[in-house]
């Protein structure tokens, strides 16, 4: 293969490096979230709505105030500034399009079932718990919308002023209907699926204290540090007087990037005076925190006769919740990709996401881009099979290439190795594996995708890393980020140390504090590496340049001679060196400072404006990926089993290949639960999934051995030419699944997730149909 | 999120634990491996008043008495399924052991804490059923004996009444010549069932069925035998035209309930496959021990 | 309430409400945080410990029900702050990502390899179908438990 050749030797780039906070979580010495207390703190709790949607007639907290123990209950009126318009998450300044309302407690009315009401704080945590079950609510029930289309009704109850249209996004490129007319094969399919949670294994939590120079402190669990501003602003405080730290964060994949505890911590700790922790339960994390867009998607996909696209009608319907949060940016997500990573001359994309009476939705791994892909690949495989072409070779047909550009005005700037991931994953799959048993059928099937790493370019990202010596010749890195379980943190200390020579074991990296680190942005949108990792080497490279100038001198070589390893500076292919310490004794002496503060600033954009003639860049790039799923059904349970798994990304350059095989594989298997058992049910706005028992994330039974490929093409826009990873694999295993399932069974299931119940209904009604016709 | 509060003791004997539990004010129960009750009660599906801890009293063991195996109301699911002993006079209960919970779940829980909690989903219900035998139920008035198939009264509901405690378990064992087999279908590893089936069939001299037993799990407000599928194995050879008239005979025979997640009618398709499963291996089972 | 009981060897008497976990009075009374709160109802196994050298869903186990018994956090594995062997096996192989799950996934991995219920990738896979996690996909977790087992340190 073209694309996996060795570049160039690197020291600590492309190894897999054991992460400096692995050590420490397995003997779980690692302070969570929840791990930390402080001397006299209180313990808050939320009272949350029983009601998806009603009015608050009456609130009373006396009976939970007179509790022994109980500090304070807190309902809307008492918070500052309890209505606020949250921008997308970030360094960024204020987009103006993308903009959303929420409250920080319920103020007349609850629009979902579980939207916190009253924050009560208290001694002990049993008195808060005791507290929260005596606030009496008196409710006067709304009507409920729990369903996106009948959001749209002009005779719908309306869930916000504005009415229930949250944002929507819709072009049109060429002719799409006389593209349809003309095609020699057109497929039609509605694609459906459902809400998922996040289901990190550590819930919300959180302390906060007011520290000795007055800034209210919050340690808590978050993707975003820069949520220390919107806290501010809840309480009417300058930006500068709230401090956020987030220490080791026991999963986020979107469900921490969000405001979770941030704001009532911060609530607590300003109208108290006295330092506080509030932890979540798993069952008001699965009710009540936001979800994974449901969506609804109509394709009709025409091609001509050799199998080129010509054309793609795309209505794309998705349900976000109660409040607005991301969702606009989730759906501008799905109108970029919803074409897939094909070329199509004529395309129309219509999307709306709409108000219900639901959790809100946000952001979750693949952030919208990924619902698409069970679209789009679903209608390559009906494609293929009315064309009677291999589904592999009508999408080598049809792939985009770089220098092509995606219906939104996308440019793709870098190489794209979808065939030669194609390939990779083929190599490595083997015959088919035979059924284990009397009925049971087992099928193949194989999806592409593309997802987008870094965020928006209209929201001018960037992110700036610190680096110095330390006069002992060790290293530190001072940076924001928050490190989510990724390894975003050590993938920066491989840099530094590619860089300048020092080794890892060497290196500190001090992160996740909005006060004390230059500011990084989100861990969220695959940019961490993206734009960190250039903030660091950029960091780094400059340290080494500065410092390679005092040691030239000093060494009296020239300065493109010197060499960083170990221990210190050397001259290349000769024997003059000088260690760490010495030469920093130099640059103390000259005037030469040992650090280096540095910021990466991401591709700027136009931001769209309200024209539906509007094209441009929307992403920095994107990351490319091929899979492949053999799957046995049961075909008299319908229960489904995922036998083996290939999946192959080009990542660009590995900065730590174990820990880039770890997105893949941790990316597969919860692409698989939400293909075939994650859901959250709602019965008229009630969230019903309220335990981890009714929630099915995958365990080591359902999860195959998954084959990790990753493939190098030295192309793209993160350090050492690296591509984001951590969401791209979410999005092929649900229709790798479908495509297995068909090829098994015949069947084309639409609707997630393929339950038992669900494949069985499909053969049931098939053999019945069987049956009558025989 | 946690257990609410309750009054808690840890009495020395069953006696004092009967008085225990018959002084409770309020709802008082008792907790022996709490796998079931602790979560509920931290999901706030159970807020007793007492909880009198019976993990400690002298009712573990297990005793072969003729046609008999006594079981104490403490024997965890652990030891069913890993104890080579328990697994050779009710392998039926080893295999369905398998199926509850997790292994930690399994390191506590009690045979008779899951009998007395009557989940219908349970797997050692069904068991229960399938061999058939006596609870044995202390009180203040001494000890009475319940037969199993009279024991589940509803969801969560048994023969034991307030102020009782489920003592020890009395199973029949079949006789010589039966195979078991248990069948479970859930959403995933460790879900609760969404059916499950445990079987005994016993064969007859001449290679036919002569008895078979069929438990439900999961698809009522009890574990439940299917008698009408019993009748048809009865002087039968379990082939796999029969194992096809069996699965429609408990679609047919039992009337589940729906929930958010599974329908009434995949649950009844799920018992009616796993009874056909659990059939068919003890089936098998039985045709090996004769040859 | 007081319940006595000896936490990684060492004894321990803690002044608890009887409706007290082990878990909370391991994470609030004796200041262990070392087993994690991630369901609260025995399904995830982040708080798995060691009681009487059997492994429990610490969330599952009510306070007093531990008095005098010897109750064992992941903490107690390692020896002189040496890691256990299974430990440096989940390091070495990338089993640890966000590490919330890490330390019940140690102790359910001890006890399987231990109880002989880790003979196969499948039976490892089931012994450890308790124990949620989110971030690995579990392959690496599997075959740090086979090369514990096996002991073929990487």
């Amino acid at each position: 293969m073209s694309a996996v050749e060795v570049k160039t030797r690197r020291r600590v780039v492309g190894s897999d490096l054991t992460r400096h906070d692995a050590v420490e979580k397995v003997q779980g010495r690692t302070a969570y979230a929840a791990d930390f207390s402080l001397p006299g703190m209180l313990h808050a709790r939320l009272k949350r709505s029983d009601y998806a949607h009603a009015r608050l007639a009456r609130v009373d907290t006396s009976a939970a105030e007179a509790i022994d123990g109980v500090v304070s209950v807190y309902t809307a009126a008492d918070v500052p500034r309890n209505t606020v318009w949250v921008d997308v998450p970030g360094q960024t300044l204020e987009v103006g399009a993308l903009k959303a309302r929420s409250n920080v407690l319920a103020d007349e009315v609850v629009r979902y079932h579980g939207e916190p009401i009253a924050l009560v704080a208290a001694e002990t945590e049993d008195a808060a718990l005791a507290a929260v079950d005596a606030i009496a609510i008196d409710y006067e029930p709304l009507a409920v919308v729990d369903d996106a289309e009948r959001a749209l009704d002009p005779d719908a109850p309306r869930i916000h002023e504005t009415g229930n249209m949250l944002a929507h996004w819709e072009l049109e490129e060429g002719d799409v209907e006389a593209g349809l007319d003309a095609a020699e094969a057109m497929v039609e399919s509605e694609y459906r699926t459902q809400f998922v949670d996040h289901a990190y294994l550590e819930p919300e939590a959180g302390v906060s204290w007011r520290d000795t120079d007055g800034v209210i402190t919050i340690r808590a669990a978050t993707q975003v540090v820069e949520h220390f501003r919107d806290v501010a602003k809840i309480l009417d405080l300058p930006d500068n007087r709230v401090r956020l730290i987030t220490p080791y964060v026991g999963g986020g994949f979107g469900g921490k990037e969000d405001m979770t505890v941030e704001p009532y911590l911060g609530i607590v700790v300003a109208l108290t005076g006295r330092p506080v922790r509030m932890v979540w339960s798993r069952q008001e994390s699965l009710m009540a925190r936001q979800n994974r867009h449901a969506v609804r998607m109509r394709y009709r996909t025409g091609a001509d006769a050799g199998g080129r696209l010509v054309a793609m009608d795309v209505d794309i319907l998705s349900d976000g919740g109660a409040y607005a949060l991301l969702s606009a940016l989730v759906l501008l997500y799905s109108t970029t990709c919803a074409a897939g990573p094909y070329r199509c001359p004529n395309v129309r994309i219509r999307a709306r996401t709409v108000y219900t009476n639901h959790t809100p939705c946000s952001a979750m791994r693949g952030f919208g881009g990924m619902q698409v892909a069970l679209g789009y690949e679903g209608q390559m495989d009906l494609l293929a099979a009315e064309l009677g072409i291999d589904p592999l070779e009508l999408r080598r047909l049809n792939f985009v290439e770089r220098g092509d550009t995606l219906p939104i005005g996308q440019p793709l700037e870098t190489t794209v190795e979808l065939p030669a991931l194609v390939d990779a994953v083929t190599d490595r799959l083997g015959p088919l594996p035979e059924p284990s048993g009397r009925r049971r059928a087992v099928g193949r099937g194989f999806a592409c995708n593309l997802q987008p790493y870094g965020r928006c370019v209209w929201l001018n990202d960037w992110s700036s890393a610190w680096i110095g010596f330390e006069l002992d010749g060790t290293l530190v890195i001072r940076i924001a980020v928050p490190d989510i379980g990724g390894g975003q943190a050590s993938s920066l200390i491989q840099i530094a140390s590619e860089t300048l020579g020092v080794p890892p074991e060497r290196i500190a990296i001090h992160i996740g504090d909005s006060a004390l680190n230059p500011l990084t942005g989100t861990t969220t949108a695959t940019r961490q590496l993206y734009m960190s990792g250039n903030a660091v080497l950029e960091a780094a490279r400059r340290l080494r340049e500065r410092l390679a100038g005092v040691a030239a001198e000093l060494l009296e070589v020239e300065p493109e001679r010197i060499e960083f390893a170990a221990e210190g500076v050397r001259e290349r292919d000769g024997s003059r060196s000088l260690d760490f310490k010495a030469l920093l004794a130099a640059c103390a002496s000259v005037d030469v400072a040992w650090h280096v503060l540095a910021t990466y600033r991401a591709p700027k954009g136009v931001p769209w404006q309200a024209d539906e003639t509007w094209r441009g860049r929307v992403f920095p790039d994107f990351t490319y990926g091929c899979h492949a799923a053999d799957v046995e059904i049961d075909l008299d349970s319908g229960q489904a089993r995922v036998l083996r798994y290939v999946a192959a990304h080009d990542v660009g350059q590995a900065i730590n290949p174990q820990s880039v095989e770890g997105q893949i594989e941790g990316g597969v298997a919860m692409g698989l639960g939400y293909a075939l058992s994650e859901r959250l049910v709602f019965e008229e706005g009630q969230n019903l999934t309220g335990s981890f028992a009714q929630y099915l994330i995958p365990t080591a039974v359902e999860v195959p051995d998954i084959t990790p490929v990753i493939l190098e093409s030295g192309e793209g826009k993160g350090p050492f030419n690296a591509r984001g990873i951590g969401e791209p694999p979410i999005g092929p295993p649900a229709p790798a699944v479908a495509a297995a399932i068909h090829a098994a069974t015949e069947l084309r299931l639409t609707e997630l997730p393929f339950t038992p119940e669900r494949i069985s209904a499909a053969i049931g009604a098939r053999e019945e149909a069987a049956d009558a016709t025989s | 999120m946690y257990p609410r509060p309750f009054e808690y003791a840890r009495p020395d004997s069953v006696g004092d634990a009967i008085q225990a539990l018959s002084g409770a004010a309020g709802e008082g129960r008792a907790i022996a491996g709490g796998q079931s009750l602790v979560p509920m009660m931290s999901l706030g599906l159970a807020s007793p008043d007492l909880l009198v801890d019976v993990g400690r009293l002298p009712l573990a063991g297990a005793e072969r008495a003729g046609g008999t195996l006594v079981l104490g109301a403490l024997t965890r699911h652990r030891e069913l399924e890993r104890s080579g002993e328990l697994g050779r006079h009710v392998p039926l209960a080893a295999d369905a052991a398998r199926y509850i919970g997790n292994p930690r779940v399994r390191n506590r829980g009690t045979l008779g804490g899951s009998l007395s909690h009557a989940d219908p989903a349970s797997e050692l219900g069904a068991v229960a059923l399938a061999h058939g035998g006596r609870v044995v139920i202390a009180s203040g008035d001494g000890e009475r004996s319940v037969a199993i198939r009279d024991f589940f009264h509803g969801y969560f509901v048994t023969a034991v009444r307030s102020g009782e405690l489920l003592t020890r378990v009395e199973l029949d064992l079949p006789p010589p010549g039966t195979g078991h087999g248990f069948s479970e279908i859930s959403n995933r590893a460790d879900d609760f069932a969404t059916a499950a089936a445990a079987a005994l069939v016993t064969i007859d001299d001449r290679g036919l069925c002569a008895a078979a037993r069929l438990a439900l799990a999961g698809v009522g407000d009890r574990a439940m035998r299917c008698e009408r599928a019993e009748a048809l194995c009865r002087g039968e050879t379990l082939d796999d035209e029969l194992l096809g008239r069996l699965n429609r005979t408990v679609v047919e025979a039992v009337a589940p309930e729906a929930d958010a997640f599974v329908s009434a009618e995949y649950r009844a398709r799920a018992a009616g496959i796993c009874a056909a499963r659990a059939l068919g291996a003890a089936w098998r089972r039985a045709r090996e021990e004769r040859l | 309430m007081i319940v006595g009981f000896t936490l990684n060897g060492s004894p321990q008497r803690c002044e608890v409400p009887a409706h007290w976990t082990l878990l909370r009075m391991l994470r609030d009374a004796a200041g262990r945080t070392d087993a994690k709160h991630g369901c609260g109802e025995g399904v995830c196994g982040a708080c798995a410990v060691f009681v009487d050298g059997v492994a429990v869903n610490s969330c599952s186990v009510l306070a007093p029900q531990v008095e005098g018994a010897a109750v064992e956090t992941v903490a107690g594995l390692g020896a002189d702050g040496e890691l256990h062997p299974l430990q440096t096996e989940m390091v070495a192989r990338g089993g640890v990502q966000c590490g919330f799950c890490t330390p019940g996934m140690v102790i359910s991995a001890v006890e399987a390899v231990r109880i002989g219920a880790a003979g196969s990738e499948e039976e490892i896979r089931h012994s450890l179908a308790g124990n949620l996690c989110r971030c690995t996909g579990y392959g690496k977790i599997v075959g740090a438990v086979a090369a514990y087992r096996d002991g073929e340190p990487e």
